[in-house]
């Protein structure tokens, strides 16, 4: 089991590498958001989860709670929002 | 030293690059290099994969299986969640088999793989990969090793946008041009083979890998678009001063890839050099709306369109766009040219009951290669094929329950409009299942060989490079590849099975049905935007 602090640590480290090349100028906090600040498309969703699944070594984490909520996927993810997802499915 | 150049041409067909050969083209000799390759070495056509994608049949080359062992049949993986289907992309995860590339690196050889598919994320080698069909923002996390990725953009001239899949300009294959516009999209696309060549080229030089492999897709981009300037039959050099330079544009990336070729076996000229296509080309007149048929067979409802903008979008998505709790057989995606049938359970109530599955898809075979094409009278459907005759093996089960074989091969549509059957106003270039196959180098016979498979590519590449064969390869090395002499001191053995991987696939269907009982099922406008931006290629819509 990982522990709360790895969680959040990985997950903004995969995704200061994910978004090296992009040319953003943008500091990552628990409040930057994929689509309004990283200027995510639906492509760059799709790999951002195959990233999450090879940092955190599991096909099973069921990403798909996490962009769909109520049966509509949501229109964006603030990284706290991410990180506490994580901490549900693997703290 | 280098022991094998496996290039790799998307699509290349005898049908186009004979006249470029011959020098039978309007334009003479375009591709002296690989036709000197030919006359002194062993060609013949090579069949794709059951059927002829860009996915499963790269996916054969590297395994050396068919889709039904290794799993990739699509760009697009679907999972039916029973009140809902999601769709995703296949990636290397998904591949059941070892590729050649960790068998070679296991056994101590060393491998370049470069624009490949189904290759991100990157497997660990003996070697450096950067795999193809990735958008420039994830190119870096997709290569290995790691500082592979820093080397190649130290390489002048390096642009990971040109280098890189462009979604929103592959999504436009399938739409007809005029030819102005025609030529300035093939004119976007050569800078992308440039791209890769010289990048494959510094590779070569500076690691001098056992095994070379680059795989360079702008004669599929190309002649998908441009068949109609490019296939024999059709080009009688009459056209206007657009046309004339739409065809002077793609013979100039012919002789520009021979050009590549050269320069690749002069850097490694001790080499033998292998290249194949994974399927052929031809051009296909038909448009065959595979939905809206199954529709007035009463197995599928359409979903409710709204008038809004978002459902409009929907209808106009290479991704079938229906309602769930009335669907019981649909092809998913153009490229697909397949039918799911959907059984019966608590989560999918619509489904076909499995009692009556054989006798629905009897029936449903019938009903398929019943099809007429209203102006000729026509077949439209060829032949179908079950999963059990198409894709055997340990991976069947994620196949689609029918595949379509066209009658001028083409793919079919899945998009929202009738009538089912009609006709293009130009040809528009589509896969034909018979490829390329040309090897030359050390020990190679001058010989046209008979007919072989995808598969035997990557028996022959592993003997190529010093290894043996392993025993669940599916192919064989042509006993008549190479000279007797030669052949007696380098013997084909074959060696222990290819490890077992972990089989993908199998975490997303065990989250899929984890999911199963939790998800909703309401209308969805961003989902919508994830499949207008997958629509990768547009496979032969309308």
């Amino acid at each position: 089991m990982l522990q709360t602090v790895d969680i959040g640590a990985r997950l903004r480290l995969t995704l200061a590498e994910f978004v090296e090349d992009w040319g953003l100028d943008i500091e990552i906090t628990p409040e930057t958001s994929l689509v309004g600040d990283l200027e995510f498309d639906s492509i760059d969703v799709i790999q951002f989860v195959v990233a999450m699944e090879n940092a955190f070594q599991s096909r099973k984490i069921g990403f798909q709670d996490l962009l769909m909520q109520e049966g509509r996927y949501v229109d964006d993810l603030t990284v706290a929002q991410i990180e506490a997802f994580l901490r549900d499915r693997l703290a | 030293m280098t022991r094998t150049l496996l290039i790799g041409l998307d699509g290349a067909t005898f049908t186009v690059l004979g006249p470029f050969l011959d020098g039978t083209a309007p334009e003479g000799v375009v591709m002296p290099f690989l036709a000197h390759l030919i006359e002194t070495g062993y060609s013949g056509t090579l069949a794709s994969t059951a059927h002829p994608l860009t996915p499963p049949a790269w996916t054969s080359v590297m395994t050396g299986r068919n889709p039904g062992h290794h799993g990739i049949y699509d760009f697009v993986r679907f999972e039916d969640m029973g009140h809902e289907v999601f769709f995703t992309l296949y990636d290397a995860r998904d591949i059941r088999a070892e590729t050649l590339w960790q068998v070679a690196s296991r056994q101590g050889k060393s491998v370049v793989s470069l624009n490949f598919p189904m290759m991100a994320p990157p497997p660990e080698i003996n070697g450096a990969l950067v795999p193809g069909f990735v958008s420039w923002k994830h190119l870096r996390r997709n290569t290995w090793p790691g500082g592979l990725y820093d080397r190649i953009k130290a390489i002048p001239g390096f642009d990971p946008k040109e280098l890189s899949w462009d979604f929103e300009r592959e999504g436009q294959i399938g739409e007809l041009m005029e030819d102005a516009e025609l030529h300035a999209w093939v004119d976007k696309h050569l800078p992308r083979d440039r791209q890769w060549f010289t990048i494959g080229l510094t590779l070569l030089q500076e690691d001098r890998p056992d095994l070379f492999a680059l795989m360079l897709d702008g004669t599929d981009k190309i002649q998908h678009q441009a068949w109609h300037r490019l296939d024999p039959a059709l080009w009688t050099g009459d056209g206007d001063a657009a046309a004339q330079a739409v065809r002077r544009l793609v013979v100039d990336y012919f002789r520009g890839l021979d050009g590549y070729l050269k320069a690749l076996h002069e850097a490694a000229p001790e080499a033998q050099m292998i290249i194949v296509s994974d399927h052929g080309f031809a051009g296909a007149w038909t448009v065959v709306r595979i939905n809206n048929y199954l529709e007035s067979l009463g197995h599928l409802t359409w979903r409710a369109n709204d008038g809004s903008e978002a459902a409009r979008r929907r209808d106009l998505s290479n991704f079938a766009n229906l309602d769930w709790s009335r669907t019981q057989a649909f092809c998913p995606t153009p490229s697909s040219n397949g039918i799911v049938i959907r059984k019966k359970s608590p989560a999918c109530p619509a489904g076909v009951d499995p009692a009556d599955y054989p006798a629905f898809r009897a029936q449903l075979i019938e009903d398929l290669l019943a099809l007429r094409d209203p102006e000729t009278g026509k077949q439209v459907i060829a032949r179908v094929m079950t999963r059990e005759e198409a894709f055997p093996g340990q991976a069947m089960d994620q196949a689609p329950d029918l595949t379509l074989f066209l009658a001028d091969h083409g793919f079919v549509s899945v998009r929202n409009r009738v009538p089912p059957v009609v006709t293009r106003p130009i040809p528009m270039g589509t896969h034909h299942p018979d490829g390329i196959f040309v090897m030359a180098g050390p020990g190679v016979r001058a010989a046209k060989g008979a007919r072989l498979s995808i598969v035997d590519t990557t028996a022959i590449a592993a003997h190529s490079i010093g290894l043996p064969v392993p025993q669940d390869f599916e192919g064989k090395v042509p006993a008549d590849l190479y000279d007797p002499d030669w052949l007696a001191q380098h013997p084909v053995t074959i060696g222990p099975a290819t490890l077992a991987v972990a089989g993908a696939g199998e975490g997303a269907t065990e989250t899929a049905s984890e999911t199963a009982g939790t998800q909703g099922t309401e209308e969805d406008e961003q989902r919508e935007e994830v499949l207008a931006q997958l629509r990768l290629l547009g496979y032969i819509e309308d």
